[in-house]
């Protein structure tokens, strides 16, 4: 344990040292917020909207923070293996899971700072979450569960693919997740079937909803375990398949 | 999974040993079944062209490759089921290097104490001294390694290698592309480890007089198979204690002269326009050689008297000589004719035409 601690510090200071890899990300999720909030917030005069628009959005552009975030789990991963000091690690008594497991939790832990950064600006422009500081806590447990599952899927194609276009590339694979949801309007107002029935497979939809129901709504059992459910489900299957990768790998490369 | 394993300091076994050991890669057989006994305390060399083997086998015995065939035990454990115990006993020095360039070289050296189970402030002591002991004590510390020179990185890859004190390393062609300073340097702290901290050195190599010079055993690969195997002084000596080489204008000459000298010396071995013969002592014979190939009519070019050489050996092990089985590579090249240049000066050639 103490490994995988002393590898997400040493993940995490040479990210810090690159700036230019977190602010894309960063700006992304903050222009999302503010484009989405100014341009739809009509949405919320619709009648049967509950909440602020505001308290709506949000969990897109943490969701969508994640999706670029966590990429960076994968292109850290290709940068150790190009400098060889992945291998320098692999000679080390570390377990293989502290390697795979450093940079997944090292790229979470940046996407919770980001979206701490999100909802404080979020906060400035008036949003007033149902369940106060707990239920923010709670927001940020989610955006660190999914930004694991999609730091695990980059890692997963870093392993498998050593390339940083190609890892890059998958990830964005991902975006039209986000938005073949209940992304811009509740489920009720979405007309298109095709679409609620998209929204309707889409782990994602239950992400919003478990974190829009403690925003807008208060505590709630059901969305709250349901979205639970499904991320700690989806970094379980991603940071497996990325563990395999890495004794695979690791045992069949020159 | 393999389990976190808090590595015993002082490891008494430091010997290796491989049985048959086999690696491919798809259809190409990398290493093919090599049989290896290193004792510990011991400097083993192993001396082979680009592309012979020497990196792959060097991965399979620090772990970080499953052999496909055979079986290897190293400091006592089978690198294929403990490999965590393995990698607690020995210190590898790729011939990459495997180094974060974002990193300065104190924040590498302590990460790597640290996750060898040292604690904090004895991974701080460790990485001072490692950095006076590598020669890198004066660089500014808060240089990133991505500023460092070729042979400032060897020799940081080199301290990290030492970081825990393993009992066994592994130095993968340490000295490939450095200068003459940079390379003796190297040398030096390989010889005062060995002698003074008793520590099993396994080199590769593709200079024959890195080999000779440091190396108490030498293997000799080739195409993934050991073709010769002794110490430098005993390989030498099975081909004969002097050598007399003969150049001549083209292969078909040197082959006219084979048969020409076909009853001269212990063994005679033709490389290229080559020919060398092998003397148990050459001192009155080489009037003769020059008389029967006058009275034969073979023009000779150039001829010259020597000890025999690794390269020699390499020679007569698999037909062509260690410079020639590497012609892309310059500095193996030069490191080649440098090990023999002791030998046969350039001037004797020139002199005997």
């Amino acid at each position: 344990m103490t490994d995988v601690l002393l590898l997400v510090k040493r993940s995490l200071r040479v990210v810090l040292r690159q700036p230019a890899a977190i602010i894309p990300s960063v700006a992304i999720s903050v222009f999302f917020l503010f484009v989405y909030n100014s341009g739809l917030s009509s949405v919320a005069d619709l009648p049967g909207f509950q909440g602020s628009y505001l308290a709506f959005i949000l969990p897109v552009a943490i969701v969508s923070a994640a999706v670029s975030g966590a990429g960076l789990a994968g292109q850290e991963l290709i940068r150790d293996i190009e400098s060889g000091y992945f291998t320098k690690l692999l000679l080390t008594p570390t377990a293989r899971l502290s390697l795979v497991w450093g940079p997944m939790i090292a790229a979470a832990t940046l996407l919770v700072a980001q979206v701490v950064l999100i909802i404080g600006i979020a906060l400035l422009l008036g949003l007033d979450p149902a369940t106060g500081v707990p239920g923010l806590l709670a927001v940020l447990f989610f955006a660190f569960v999914w930004g694991m599952a999609f730091a695990g899927y980059s890692v997963l194609m870093a392993l498998k693919t050593k390339n940083a276009a190609a890892a890059q590339a998958a990830t964005f694979a991902f975006f039209p997740l986000i938005f073949l949801s209940t992304t811009f309007v509740p489920e009720e107002y979405i007309t298109a079937e095709w679409l609620k029935w998209a929204a309707a497979i889409n782990p994602t939809t239950y992400v919003f909803e478990a974190m829009r129901s403690l925003l807008i709504e208060g505590w709630q059992t059901g969305p709250l375990l349901i979205g639970l459910a499904v991320v700690v489900g989806f970094a379980s299957l991603t940071g497996g398949l990325a563990l395999r990768a890495a004794y695979k790998e690791t045992q069949l490369t020159r | 999974m393999v389990q976190k394993s808090v590595c015993v300091r002082e490891v008494a076994d430091r010997s290796i040993v491989a049985e048959q050991l086999t690696r491919t890669f798809d259809e190409l057989v990398a290493v093919d079944a090599v049989d290896l006994q290193v004792a510990s305390g011991e400097i083993f060399g192993f001396l082979g062209p680009n592309g012979a083997g020497k990196s792959t086998l060097v991965r399979v015995l620090t772990t970080i490759l499953a052999p496909t065939q055979g079986r290897a035990m190293v400091a006592g454990h089978d690198v294929a089921r403990a490999g965590a115990a393995v990698r607690c006993a020995i210190g590898v020095a790729l011939q990459d290097v495997g180094l974060d360039g974002l990193m300065t070289a104190q924040e590498l050296l302590i990460l790597q104490g640290r996750v060898f189970g040292m604690p904090s402030g004895e991974a701080r002591d460790n990485a001072v001294r490692l950095l006076e002991t590598v020669g890198l004590a004066d660089v500014d510390p808060r240089k990133r390694v991505r500023d460092y020179s070729g042979g400032m990185k060897r020799r940081l890859d080199l301290a990290l290698a030492l970081v825990h004190r393993p009992g066994i390393l592994f130095l993968d062609e340490p000295t490939t592309g450095l200068d003459p300073v940079s390379r003796a340097a190297i040398w030096e702290e390989v010889r005062r480890l060995n002698r003074d901290d008793g520590v099993t050195i396994f080199l590769t190599t593709q200079y024959l007089e890195e080999a000779d010079r440091l190396a108490g055993h030498v293997a000799i690969i080739d195409k993934g198979r050991i073709v010769a195997e002794g110490t430098p002084t005993e390989l030498k000596r099975e081909i004969g204690n002097e050598s007399v080489t003969l150049t001549f204008a083209d292969n078909a000459t040197a082959g006219r002269a084979a048969g020409v000298l076909a009853t001269m010396g212990e063994r005679r071995q033709q490389a290229g326009d080559e020919l060398v013969v092998y003397f148990s002592s050459a001192g009155g014979v080489v009037a003769e050689v020059v008389r029967r190939l006058d009275e034969a009519g073979v023009p000779l070019q150039g001829l010259a008297l020597s000890q025999p050489s690794l390269d020699d050996v390499f020679l007569r092990a698999t037909g062509v000589r260690l410079s020639d089985a590497d012609e892309t590579d310059h500095d193996a090249t030069d490191a080649a004719s440098d090990g023999s240049a002791a030998g046969r000066p350039a001037g004797d050639r020139g002199g005997a035409s």
